[in-house]
């Protein structure tokens, strides 16, 4: 099986926002029909979700639950749909690990603790994280600086790092990275 | 043969000594009444000496059958100052109209820390209503976290409350709703978080606790703790 790969997002973290409060709402209310017709569910799934006893069990099941996976993969699509935009994908495997532990950026504390904070999958919403991912976001300021401070380290730095870089540098706004959506 | 000390209530509570549990049986020692005796007309609370290992699980047994001088002492003997153990201490003082031993221990269950949490702890073993209202607004007060009161939420008896809660659980702690679910709602499907059954167990095993205790008198306690009985 071969390792995931990094991707770059443009996040809209309004219209994200959005998106939650309203499933919220929705599972608060029970209100299957609508939650359907929010993720876009098929009969199928739509007729499983509405066989729940209420439809937060089917959101509470483990990721690759037979049942939810499929529903799972509804929502994140519709999340990708109105909050995200897909700009980059790593062609390099190492790139997480490089990330993480290459010494060069591990030696500068505050570009490292951005970094941290880039692959940390708790401060995605529950629906954009996956067990055994990675994903993590940035706001608008800290993408730049960490961008900046990691290009100032270029020749230090490996390809696939850079190229990273280079994606960050040229997007503007919230960035998202994932490797599983 | 009537259980006189820890370990006789030990032998009772393990069938040892069968005719402490006949049926019909008398309590060893009456449930405490407004009408019990102040201190200095009491005599004093058991000899539990070896009870230092006892449990809170002994506490609880001795209270179930009646022994409630016994419970205060082993409470006595197992207490390290603070948290739990010393709140339940207070509570039976107060039960007991022991004033002296009440106003020693009370700035300790002021200290006991996350504040909030005793209050919710409490709450959840209170059935809906004023009582219960009082005790999680002071624990918002008191800085409780929104998955702390999505929990509370998420345990009453309204199905429609359970779920609003478990919702609201699921958007504050995901890996936490999970394990509510699982270990409380009686959902089978759902897996219990490993990073969260920590967190569950230590908010649970205390309001068990405190349901099993009694919360007539922890409220009372907290309610003068917080400045607002007598």
């Amino acid at each position: 099986m071969s390792r995931p790969l990094l991707s770059l997002y443009s996040l809209d973290r309004q219209k994200l926002q959005d998106l939650s409060s309203k499933l919220r709402e929705l599972l608060a209310r029970d209100d299957r029909a609508a939650i359907s017709a929010l993720l876009g569910l098929g009969e199928e799934l739509a007729r499983r979700l509405a066989a729940e006893r209420w439809a937060v069990g089917l959101f509470l099941r483990p990721d690759e639950d037979p049942l939810a996976a499929p529903i799972f993969a509804s929502l994140r699509r519709v999340v990708k749909r109105a909050a995200l935009e897909h700009l980059w994908t790593s062609e390099s495997p190492a790139l997480e690990g490089r990330l993480r532990a290459y010494d060069v950026l591990r030696e500068e504390q505050d570009i490292a603790e951005t970094i941290d904070r880039l692959l940390d999958s708790a401060r995605l919403p529950w629906f954009l994280q996956r067990p055994g991912g990675t994903g993590g976001w940035l706001d608008d300021e800290q993408r730049e600086t960490l961008s900046k401070r990691m290009e100032a380290l270029g020749p230090a730095l490996p390809d696939e790092i850079n190229a990273f870089v280079e994606a960050l540098s040229a997007m503007d706004g919230d960035a998202l990275v994932h490797d599983r959506l | 043969m009537l259980p006189v000390g820890f370990f006789d209530r030990a032998k009772a509570v393990f069938g040892l000594q069968k005719e402490a549990h006949a049926p019909g049986s008398t309590p060893a020692q009456p449930a405490p009444s407004d009408g019990r005796k102040n201190k200095a007309d009491r005599p004093p609370l058991p000899d539990v000496s070896g009870a230092a290992s006892a449990t809170i699980e002994d506490v609880l047994v001795a209270r179930t059958s009646g022994s409630f001088d016994e419970a205060r002492a082993l409470l006595a003997a197992i207490d390290k100052g603070q948290g739990l153990r010393t709140v339940l201490r207070a509570a039976a003082a107060l039960e007991a109209h022991d004033e002296e031993d009440v106003t020693k221990l009370l700035p300790l269950v002021r200290k006991d820390s996350p504040a909030w949490q005793l209050r919710l702890q409490v709450a959840a073993s209170l059935e809906p209503g004023p009582e219960r209202d009082a005790l999680v607004r002071r624990a918002i007060e008191l800085g409780a976290p929104p998955w702390s009161i999505a929990w509370l939420r998420a345990l009453s008896p309204s199905d429609e409350e359970r779920r609003a809660g478990l919702v609201d659980l699921l958007f504050e702690d995901a890996g936490l709703a999970r394990t509510v679910a699982a270990r409380d709602l009686g959902f089978t499907d759902i897996k219990v978080d490993n990073d969260a059954i920590r967190r569950y167990a230590a908010f649970a095993h205390g309001r068990d606790v405190i349901r099993r205790f009694g919360t007539t008198h922890v409220v009372a306690l907290l309610a003068r703790a917080d400045g607002r009985a007598e």
